[in-house]
């Protein structure tokens, strides 16, 4: 079954995931489904309500991806159910549509008629959106924390998952990396294809072998790879990996028998220095290695605690793993609005009204000013008034002098330029930011290397075989190449010299 | 998945001064490392990458050197006796002071009793790849006990990095492409200062990913996993984008190099890879797929001049003005102009087709002659095939990293994309993303909508006919960009830091790189409806009811009138 998420057809299609967009941060995952499972008994069928109207499947399938799709008018109360759950109808409504089981909602309408009235034909859409890893990250239903997508991106790239690679992930969890690395490795279908004599050799089909020790999410995961259409990329095993290491299950026997042949790694574990001692080249037991032979691998761990990072990478320096280095990753997300200052923005929603500028400050104190000697003025002819129609003749002094007296114009900076593109363009970071995830720990471990390989390599390449003339490469004139050199050096030197004080710095100052 | 180091491939040498240099790997060649000594370049071919070379040669004879790989054990050596002896390193005397600190240090060169001459003559007698060098600096430092651990570790590394003759090699990717950028002033503006974390968000954000093999593609409903891409970059972006989609690395899929004939392979060295959509290497010339000519999983480059510049492609074995032609890009990278995609009739390539000589006449030319026939003619029929496929849209995914006016690209490329693609936008600096992402803002989106809905209840009323694609002249004069075809526009930045993890000296590490920040945009492609769509719910009651929450999460979104609009 090809898999809507790396191979999509023009349009939804039937007993396939689609998410269902209604707002930035919301989107229902749902199988799109004719028949009504729940046998909620809406007329339409199987329908899909949210807070922006119903949605029957039959107006959802077979539409391109990314179309606007209107709300249809479902009638949820009429349908002969006893009503039950009626005061927790905002709740499970709001419930629903999050964990995105479709047609939830339903029988409480029945006793409102107004909200039904709400929820007209007349108005609201959503889109349907075709699924990507990013989107599903942002809608799954939570089982663990999520490796959010800034995280991930940075994890498979700095692992060097490319099509055809095979990457081990320990702790699957709520299922967002099995996800993203599912698309990472993917270069065709293995069941589709496995013909091997038109493959050339030693090409491989990109595998996700996915670890989790908790049994219901090791089943959750697996249930929803097969609904994603991923479950020929991806193989989950239920196992405790400090245990049992990574060794994939021989389908007849079910004891750990075959290697994955894995070149990246990522362990998502509480405590992963205790999975590190499986994943050497030579296992002690005298086992298999889980590890390809004939690559270098690449391994990431992600840890929220630096004590969890410093025994980890005291780990990793024991199983002689190379480059190691630690890093966080900062993410925010910035929000673009248009900041309206000005004492024209009278009445309008979000705007600061203020004088925009000194000159308009001044501009509005001179009115005020003005206006006050002119109502002190009133007064001193009203002295001779009585004292308890005194207000009330000043007023209606005041409004009847209204047209002489100064008003305030505030600059014209507004002319001709439409509501929405009125403003200073402004931007600041979100809300609420993310200021920590996980420590990302990074390390590789080269490819084994024996005297015999480096006997063989030293007669394929005689080491001391140098060429002269080969030593420039073509097309550079020896002057070039001189400059060249030159320039290296000298930038080199700099930088050197630039790094040495730099400690010399930190030295001072006793760090 | 580089599993050895390949003759006349380019790698990156890591120096003990933390610098690194791009070197092609020439058999039977010597590698210069500048200060820190030469090598012959056979001594690594074959070999791991990864692993730690340590230059050994006796004085004067260059015909000695010698590489020794240093083991794991040796490089973290330090740091594992430290770890050894436990967490207490700081020795402390019976008050519970440490025993050292730097308060009697002095800070002048006077310590180090070694002269410089002195230095030099003993690099020049060396033989201990630097070692020796730096346990005489060590012994003659006169201050060497007053040190704390701290700044004995430091001065170690210090004059490690400075006499140490050793280097690592490690495989050209686009992580490793991308850093090397970053770390020159020059390049690094190349490259437009693209940063290595977000090279990976654009790679996801842009869902680049590769769109099934050759037998795969014949079985799906339309051609999958075709990509456009603006890249101003040098190529980076789009060899990022090709390093997703499998189509970076030639040698990736048919690894039985070593094996083959050494002899062979010094003279053809760069035909190791071969595309999916070929099964033998023994193909003839003549059948091999023309250039551009894959249908799906292939990235279309538009660019501004006349001819592309995705130069760096050159360091994974794609040199552009000579393509090899057993390389994955050769058929999956398709270039054409802005002028080709827009006013296609301007481009000479496109619109004039060479006159077809009968096959007759064809054999009684000369043999230049006839080449330079086919070649135009394939010329032009490649122009033709690649502006037309461009031209009727429908594709996958948009990614952009441009010098350009983004709006400007925005304005011609989103049209051409299929439903649900995601759109990336890369730029340095913030300003020209806000200003997009102020275009597709929800007030924006509202005010186009109502537009439209007025001129279309204009011209219903004067009895015109309103246009099928919803397309009018006045809502193109006044809103350049159509606002309602993108969705969830996002904008957002990432940054690593990295930390220095020692035994007991754990912390992020001192210094880094300044310059742009880099952000990145992205969206969705949408179709909207033809007709009309309010949105629903009532805002009114409904804002009420979430003030709380709502005028701190977004005091922004005011702008609108209708705020269940925001999308």
């Amino acid at each position: 079954m090809a898999s809507p998420f790396l191979t999509p057809s023009s349009s939804s299609q039937l007993d396939e995931l689609a998410l269902l967009h209604l707002r930035r941060d919301s989107t229902i995952p749902t199988i799109l489904r004719l028949h009504d499972d729940g046998n909620l008994g809406y007329k339409e069928g199987n329908v899909t309500n949210t807070r922006f109207g119903s949605f029957p499947h039959s107006t959802l399938f077979n539409q391109p991806w990314g179309s606007q799709i209107k709300a249809s008018k479902v009638d949820t109360g009429s349908r002969g159910r006893p009503p039950r759950q009626q005061k927790k109808r905002k709740a499970t409504e709001l419930e629903e549509s999050a964990s995105g089981t479709p047609g939830g909602d339903d029988d409480a309408d029945s006793n409102k008629p107004t909200h039904s009235k709400a929820v007209a034909a007349s108005s609201g859409f959503l889109h349907i959106l075709c699924p990507t890893p990013e989107l599903w990250t942002a809608s799954l239903p939570h089982r663990t924390q999520v490796v959010y997508t800034p995280d991930y991106s940075y994890v498979l790239h700095r692992l060097g998952v490319r099509p055809g690679s095979t990457i081990i992930e320990a702790g699957a969890g709520s299922g967002s990396f099995t996800h993203a690395s599912a698309r990472a490795v993917f270069n065709g279908y293995p069941s589709t294809s496995a013909d091997s004599t038109t493959l050339p050799k030693r090409r491989r089909h990109g595998k996700v072998c996915s670890f989790e020790f908790h049994a219901q999410r090791a089943g959750k995961v697996r249930e929803e790879l097969v609904e994603h259409g991923l479950d020929s990329l991806v193989q989950v095993t239920h196992r405790d990996v400090y245990q049992d290491g990574f060794l994939l299950n021989d389908p007849t026997t079910g004891t750990p028998s075959t290697s994955p042949k894995a070149n990246a790694v990522f362990l998502d574990l509480p405590a992963p220095w205790l999975a590190l001692k499986h994943l050497v080249r030579n296992p002690p037991s005298g086992g298999e290695s889980p590890l390809d032979p004939s690559t270098a691998v690449h391994i990431c761990t992600f840890s929220p605690c630096m004590e969890q990072v410093q025994r980890t990478i005291s780990a990793l320096r024991q199983h002689s793993w190379l480059h190691i280095s630690m890093v966080e990753l900062q993410h925010k997300r910035i929000e673009v609005k248009r900041e309206k200052t000005g004492l024209e923005y009278e009445g309008v929603r979000g705007a600061n009204v203020f004088p925009r500028n000194v000159q308009d400050a001044v501009q509005k104190m001179r009115v005020v000013e003005e206006r006050s000697v002119r109502f002190r003025e009133s007064l001193g002819q009203d002295d001779g008034a009585q004292s308890d129609n005194e207000n009330t003749a000043a007023n209606e002094q005041n409004t009847t002098d209204d047209t002489d007296l100064p008003t305030f114009t505030p600059s014209k900076f507004n002319d001709g330029i439409l509501a929405h593109a009125q403003g200073r363009l402004v931007h600041r970071s979100e809300a609420d930011i993310k200021t920590h995830t996980s420590y990302l720990v990074f390390a590789v471990l080269p490819r084994e290397w024996s005297e015999e390989d480096e006997r063989k390599c030293v007669e394929k390449w005689p080491s001391q075989n140098v060429v002269d003339s080969a030593q420039q490469p073509k097309g550079k004139s020896k002057k070039q190449l001189r400059r060249e050199a030159k320039a290296q050096e000298k930038a080199q030197e700099l930088a050197e010299k630039e790094k040495e004080d730099t400690e010399a710095d930190a030295q001072t100052e006793g760090v | 998945m580089h599993s050895s180091i390949r003759p006349n491939q380019f790698v990156l040498l890591r120096l003990p001064s933390e610098t690194t240099k791009i070197v092609q790997i020439v058999p039977n060649t010597l590698i210069n490392c500048g200060k820190f000594g030469s090598f012959p370049a056979n001594q690594i071919i074959g070999r791991p990458f990864y692993l730690t070379f340590e230059i050994l040669e006796t004085p004067g004879d260059s015909q000695s050197t010698r590489l020794r790989i240093v083991p794991a054990t040796e490089l973290h050596a330090e740091s594992l006796i430290t770890e050894g002896e436990g967490d207490d390193d700081v020795e402390v005397n019976e008050e519970g002071l440490p025993v050292r600190t730097n308060r009697e240090t002095v800070d002048d060169a006077s310590s180090q009793k070694l002269t410089l001459e002195e230095i030099e003559a003993l690099k020049k007698e060396s033989t201990g790849a630097g070692k020796d060098i730096i346990a005489k600096i060590l012994e003659s430092h006169t201050a060497l006990d007053q040190k704390t651990a701290f700044s004995l570790a430091k001065y170690t590394l210090r004059k490690q990095k400075k006499y140490m003759k050793r280097f690592t090699v490690f495989p050209m990717d686009v992580s490793a492409l991308t850093n090397y950028m970053l770390e020159n002033r020059d390049s690094a503006t190349k490259s437009m200062e693209l940063r290595d974390e977000l090279v990976g968000l654009i790679g996801s954000w842009g869902n680049v990913h590769h769109g099934g093999d050759a037998t795969l593609q014949q079985t799906l409903s339309k051609p999958n996993g075709r990509y456009l891409v603006v890249d101003e970059t040098g190529g980076l972006v789009l060899a990022a984008m090709a390093e997703r989609m499998g189509l970076l690395h030639p040698d990736e899929e048919s690894e039985d190099y070593e094996e083959g004939n050494g002899a062979l392979e010094q003279e053809a060295p760069a035909q190791g890879g071969i595309p999916e959509e070929e099964t033998t290497k023994t193909t003839p010339r003549t059948q091999r797929p023309s250039q551009m000519s894959a249908t799906g999983n292939t990235i279309t480059l538009i660019h501004a001049n006349k001819q592309s510049n995705a130069s760096l492609l050159k360091f994974f074995g794609y040199d552009q003005n000579n393509p090899d032609e057993s390389h994955p890009l050769f058929t999956h990278l398709k270039t054409v102009s802005w002028l080709q995609l827009l006013d296609p009739e301007a481009d000479p390539i496109y619109a004039e087709e060479p006159a077809i000589i009968p096959e007759a006449e064809l054999a009684a030319l000369k043999t230049n002659k006839r080449g330079a026939y086919h070649r135009k003619r394939n010329r032009w029929s490649r122009v033709q095939s690649v502006v037309n496929e461009v031209r009727a849209g429908g594709y996958d995914g948009l990614v952009i990293a441009t010098l350009m006016d983004p709006e400007s690209v925005l304005q011609h490329a989103v049209p051409l994309l299929a439903g649900s693609a995601p759109v990336v936008i890369y730029s340095p600096t913030i300003e020209s993303l806000t200003e997009i992402t102020d275009l597709y803002s929800t007030a924006r989106k509202t005010a186009y909508i109502n537009r439209k809905r007025d001129l279309e209840e204009q011209k219903q009323a004067s009895g015109e006919a309103i246009a099928e694609n919803g397309e009018y002249p006045e809502l193109a004069t006044e809103f350049s960009l159509n606002p309602t075809l993108l969705l969830a526009p996002t904008l957002e930045t990432v940054r690593v830091r990295p930390w220095q993890v020692l035994p007991g000296r754990t912390h992020p590490m001192m210094s880094g790189r300044g310059g742009a920040e880099g952000y990145i945009f992205h969206a969705i492609r949408v179709l909207p409806t033809a007709g009309f769509i309010q949105a629903a719910g009532n805002p009114c009651r409904k804002r009420r009811k979430l003030a709380p929450t709502q005028s701190t999460a977004t005091p922004g979104s005011t702008t609108s009138a209708d705020v269940e609009m925001k999308l």
